[in-house]
């Protein structure tokens, strides 16, 4: 049985689920994309974290909720209006809501006086709309004043005992004994008792007794002989004309009796009934009223439709703790080496007995990695979950900073694993931060711009590619060029007379200790932004690009793999060195004549690729091993996309071929290595590193170019 | 008299939470055999294939709400006679009034304790044991 402290934690799980769609909804009715169900959306996620706040004893939280639910009520039931100013009070009091989850699940009490403002706002709004609080003491057990009798039900009593009671005076239903007696002629005209009863049934709540006593024995029956008859009660809306109207077309050709014997009807009331009657009004009778057999089901299929088209199935989702399903990400892992492992003891078979061993084996290629993605989709989340914390950013700062901003998001949907929303939050955070204090500009500004007052954050997510992108685009200012290029020389970044393009220069901002804000601000500024958020990307072995056009905004874009324990990675030798490069990093492989290379003064050579001219570097230089040639003497050179568009070669020596590789992390061990992202293991049982491509990239950049570190001085196979 | 370990219950909540709560306060009245729907629809689903003795239902859920299902309850042929209690909040006053003329057995104000929720099976059910 679950404790207590495991249904406040799935409490408080709800709650976030609660106030995502309290969140949403405010701002969708905000920017008038609402339909009425999403007003009741928002007030029963107000309700539930009262409803649950409330059970769990959550004292403050039950009554913040309390105001804030009284209020939608309004708007609910249009005794209220939604204004812009009641949208913005609404929108700070589902903050403070969430400010007060999360006290409540942490333990700590609210400050005195916490959210004490919105609270007011929420109650001025109530006073405009007159309405009256029911107040937050003690929940009552009773309503008072309320008529309200409980109906007792016999558990002993036979099936149809309550049905069989009288419908109250007053209720508004007729009540008819019918006897129902069908003559031979009836069959013989093909009038079928069963139909007649069928039509009788629908107008509502019928009791039959079918009279058996009739029939003979076998032998002596015949076909068209009616052998039964029934009698009972109708209970129904529908008038007498009605009920004869069931009849219309038998009644000569059967014996008929109905009575009406409606209690207002009769004179003769059983005494004992009368009190029982006047005590509860309205709440005796267990039969609906008057309920035709086809609304049954109606109510059934309607609801069902009212929620936006949407049928939920039932149960289909079960809560499961992440630290199961990371025990069986964990064990695909093994199951990955260990299959790897398989495949090289097959492949070093004759081949006699091996052929039929690698046909079972690329079948369990095959399965595990259809159970690693089936794994890997249970610890898939929606990006949503980063991206609503985001609403509540934009509004604080751009009160914050007097702007105008609005927030849009696309694709909220979007899956990636978990580990890796974990780690979006910051950086996501960090980019918002930067556009709407850096990025857009004042109201005043913009409209001397021609520009619209309010500035645009966009916020989408998708997948493309084997990878999750997210792009923040704001139609901002955009980089000053010449500003940052200016501070980047002062603060000695990059070389007094070097030659940058646009983007180059917009990455500068991305270097440690880079800051332009005029005056530091306590929301951005410091210059631990954005070289910050582009270590946090490069550890999630994500990649971001930034583009920037002049007065018209900037376009960030972070490139994520979708899941950090298993990729597909491409095996490489250099020297007696092996290693993985991961996939997505690698464009093309090629093996160029050597006089596609040229050596200009000052670069480490440059490859001739389709009339573009693309950078080559020796992987054995950057890593500092020594690299023989392979007995052929032929060298490899993979082109690999490093981000932000360049584009540069690696010369190794030889390619192994392409893998599923389990990504093991060595940082804890052995703190960063330049070049290496993590490590993971071979099918050989060897631990091979997996290489950091980006990093690669700086490193080349930076590298010396000097005698021997050539491409044609140390490949003599390329000269 | 009814006995609490035989009566079959059904808790209709959408907020897991509380559906646990409920059954855990059941559970400590006795109670054995209870089902649990996160809104009408699946309540009506359950009605339709198991015997009920007992329906506890919220009001407040998303595809049917507690009235809708207490209509359904009502016009099911199966299920019409079930004991139905609804559980509001403590603003809910004019609901009790609706809920009564579609023949609710008994409502039950939120948050509640044990011995309310008791009192008011008993009030339907009769004294349990």
């Amino acid at each position: 049985m679950a404790s207590l402290d495991d249904l406040k934690k799935t409490f408080f799980d709800e709650c976030d689920e609660a106030m995502q769609q309290i969140e949403l909804g405010l701002t969708d009715i905000r920017s008038g994309q609402s339909t009425d169900e999403t007003i009741n959306a928002v007030f029963r996620g107000v309700h539930s974290v009262k409803g649950g706040a409330g059970i769990f004893g959550f004292e403050q939280l039950v009554g913040f909720a309390h105001v804030f639910e009284t209020v939608l009520d309004g708007l609910r039931n249009g005794s209220l209006t939604a204004t812009e100013e009641n949208l913005d009070v609404l929108l700070t009091a589902s903050d403070v809501l969430t400010d007060l989850v999360s006290m409540s699940r942490s333990g700590q009490a609210a400050p005195p006086g916490f959210g004490g403002e919105c609270r007011a706002g929420l109650e001025q709004i109530i006073e405009q709309g007159g309405g009256g609080d029911d107040g937050d003491g003690p929940a009552p057990a009773e309503f008072d004043g309320l008529d309200f009798v409980p109906v007792c039900v016999d558990m002993d009593a036979p099936d149809d005992a309550p049905a069989t009671q009288a419908a109250p005076a007053g209720s508004g239903l007729n009540r008819f004994t019918i006897t129902f007696k069908p003559k031979p002629e009836m069959l013989k005209k093909a009038n079928e008792p069963l139909y007649v009863l069928r039509e009788l049934r629908k107008l509502g709540e019928l009791e039959l007794i079918c009279e058996t006593g009739l029939l003979p024995a076998l032998s002596e029956m015949e076909v068209d002989y009616p052998y039964f008859w029934w009698k009972g009660t109708l209970e129904t809306a529908s008038p007498r004309a009605q009920v004869d109207e069931v009849f219309e077309f038998v009644v000569g050709d059967c014996d008929l009796e109905i009575v009406d014997v409606t209690p207002a009807a009769l004179p003769t009331v059983s005494t004992d009934d009368a009190p029982l009657a006047a005590a509860a009004p309205v709440a005796l009778v267990i039969a609906p009223p008057a309920a035709k057999p086809v609304a049954v089901a109606a109510p059934v299929a309607e609801s069902a439709d009212g929620g936006g088209g949407r049928t939920k199935p039932a149960a289909t989702t079960t809560r499961i703790e992440l630290e199961r399903i990371d025990r069986v990400v964990n064990m695909v892992g093994e199951l990955v080496i260990s299959q790897a492992m398989l495949g090289q003891i097959v492949q070093d078979l004759p081949e006699a007995t091996s052929g039929r061993l690698i046909q079972i084996l690329e079948e369990v290629v095959h399965h595990t990695r259809e159970l690693k993605d089936s794994v890997m989709s249970m610890r898939a989340q929606p990006v949503g979950s980063v991206f609503q914390r985001m609403p509540r950013l934009v509004r604080e700062l751009a009160t914050k900073t007097h702007k105008k901003v609005r927030l849009e998001m696309a694709g909220e949907t979007t899956e990636v694993d978990r580990s890796i929303i974990e780690r979006l939050g910051d950086p996501l955070t960090h980019i918002i931060r930067n556009s709407v204090d850096h990025g857009i500009e004042t109201p005043a500004v913009r409209a001397a711009a021609g520009k619209n007052e309010e500035g645009v954050v966009r916020l989408s997510a998708e997948h493309r590619g084997g990878r999750i992108v997210i792009e923040i685009k704001d139609d901002g200012a955009g980089i000053n060029s010449e500003r940052v290029l200016k501070i980047a020389k002062e603060k000695g970044l990059v070389g007094p007379d070097v030659q940058l393009n646009e983007d180059e220069i917009g990455n500068l901002i991305m270097l440690p200790g880079f800051s332009t804000a005029e005056t530091v601000s306590d929301i951005s500024g410091r210059g631990v932004g954005m070289d910050v958020v582009r270590s946090n990307i490069q550890d999630l072995g994500g990649r971001i690009s930034l583009k920037s056009v002049r007065g018209r905004g900037m376009t960030i874009q972070l490139a994520l793999p979708l899941t950090l324990a298993v990729m597909d990675g491409m095996v490489i030798k250099v020297g007696q060195q092996t290693y993985v490069m991961p996939l997505s990093a690698i464009v093309e492989c090629l093996r160029p004549q050597a006089n596609e290379i040229s050596n200009l003064i000052g670069t480490h050579g440059m490859l001739q690729l389709r009339g573009e001219f693309v950078p080559v570097v020796l992987l054995s230089n950057l890593l500092d091993i020594n690299s023989a040639p392979s007995a052929s003497g032929e060298r490899v050179v993979i082109i690999t996309d490093a981000g932000e568009g360049s584009r540069f070669g690696l010369v190794v020596d030889e390619l192994l071929g392409h893998q599923q590789v389990v990504i093991k992390s060595i940082e804890e061990s052995y703190g960063t290595v330049p070049g290496i992202a993590a490590a993971t293991i071979l099918g050989n049982g060897r631990v091979a590193f997996i290489l950091d491509v980006e990093k690669l990239s700086d490193m080349a950049v930076n590298s010396p170019v000097g005698a021997a570190t050539t491409m044609k001085a140390a490949s003599p196979a390329l000269n | 008299m009814p006995s609490a370990v035989t009566i079959k219950v059904l808790i209709v909540d959408d907020q897991n939470s509380v559906r646990q709560m409920t059954r855990m306060t059941l559970e400590e009245l006795g109670f054995r055999v209870i089902h649990e729907a996160e809104n009408g629809v699946q309540a009506m689903e359950t009605a339709s294939v198991q015997p009920l003795d007992l329906i506890i239902s919220d009001f407040n859920m998303p595809e049917m709400d507690g009235l809708g299902l207490l209509r359904a309850v009502r016009g099911h042929p199966a299920a019409r006679k079930v004991p139905f209690i609804l559980l509001t909040g403590r603003g809910d006053r004019e609901l009790v009034v609706k809920a009564a003329q579609a023949g609710v057995n008994n409502y039950l104000v939120k948050p509640f304790t044990a011995d309310i929720l008791r009192g008011k099976i008993e009030q339907v059910i009769g004294k349990l044991t």
